[in-house]
């Protein structure tokens, strides 16, 4: 199974961080009614942008498997906290809720 | 005070399947001095090709409204709705805390045009909804219709911001005035035609963004379509 974690603007699209293109850590876990991410990434310009719109963010995790159809995970991120950590290098959000949705299931 | 966009400044995009021309900031186009206009996002004039469109993807905290001007739109989500509209026609979406939705040329041979507009919402995290309406396309006839609105009605779709959205289709050398608050924002589109506003004679595509403009004049130079927003 290949698993790639996004973070775009939910605005247009524009991709903030997108695990196929960098080496970062990430892990993400239940918390409370929500979901915590932490993803270890350096500071940079596309963090400072994510940051800056950081009520108007779109995480997803996408599963693709070799013998069943992508599964994508959209989280919502309504009020955060989503902050970075510059000693640890570390990004963490806190996501309200999601959705699973398999995309071959609706019609094109 | 007013702001005239021009068609030919504007940035376009053209991926084959799709040609849009975004207002606003949106996709790999960014500008940051064009991110927006109050409560409004964005506002993309886009040309889908026969069967082509946009797979599923998520909204969340946007009032989303698809004005189709060509063609038809096929509208699916995760609510269970499922709508083709035609010119007449409009949706809305109220994403609040997240719907699932696909948007489709329902066409296999007809090119759709459609406006795009995406506001912020009044309230976020609210319960999602979905809604089509139909207008009447004689009513657009040398007068100011609305087609959505917080004061919604049979042929107006709600949405949930202090907003409405008219359409008008003006013959040559007729005027409409329209009157706004002090504090309101107007948002003037010019779909089809030449006309004159505030002043300022604005061409198929282009933009002008008003604030302080309580009393505002519209005068075709020729027949035009265009789409007026009050907005806060």
């Amino acid at each position: 199974m290949k698993q790639t974690f996004l973070v775009k603007h939910a605005v247009g699209g524009r991709m903030f961080i997108d695990s196929n293109k960098q080496e970062l850590k990430y892990t993400f876990a239940p918390q409370g009614e929500g979901w915590l991410f932490m993803v270890d990434v350096p500071w940079s310009e596309a963090i400072e942008e994510l940051l800056a719109r950081k009520n108007e963010l779109n995480v997803f995790v996408f599963q693709e498997f070799d013998d069943r159809p992508t599964l994508k995970t959209w989280y919502y991120v309504k009020d955060g906290p989503v902050e970075y950590s510059a000693d640890q290098s570390r990004l963490t959000i806190v996501a309200d809720s999601r959705i699973e949705y398999y995309p071959h299931l609706y019609s094109t | 005070m007013i702001n005239v966009f021009p068609a030919a400044e504007r940035h376009s995009a053209d991926l084959g399947w799709l040609r849009s021309q975004p207002s606003f900031s949106f996709g790999e186009y960014y500008d940051p001095n064009r991110t927006g206009f109050g409560v409004m996002r964005v506002c993309n004039d886009d040309y889908l090709a026969p069967g082509r469109g946009f797979g599923a993807h998520p909204h969340s905290d946007m009032e989303i409204v698809s004005i189709v001007l060509n063609g038809k739109i096929r509208h699916e989500d995760n609510l269970g709705n499922s709508v083709v509209s035609s010119f007449g026609e409009v949706q809305r979406m109220s994403a609040g805390s997240g719907v699932i939705h696909t948007e489709f040329n329902a066409s296999e041979d007809e090119e759709l045009r459609l406006l795009q507009l995406w506001f912020m919402p009044e309230e976020r995290g609210v319960t999602p909804s979905y809604e089509a309406t139909k207008y009447d396309i004689e009513k657009l006839h040398n007068a100011l219709l609305p087609v959505v609105s917080d004061q919604a009605s049979d042929q107006v779709a709600w949405i949930g911001q202090n907003m409405t959205v008219y359409l008008s289709k003006l013959e040559q050398g007729k005027q409409l005035s329209y009157v706004a608050a002090a504090d309101r924002r107007l948002f003037l589109y010019i779909i089809e035609g030449r006309l004159k506003a505030h002043g300022e004679t604005l061409s198929a595509g282009d933009t002008a963004q008003m604030v302080q403009v309580s009393g505002l004049e519209l005068t075709a130079e020729e027949p035009a379509f265009f789409m007026l927003i009050d907005l806060p």
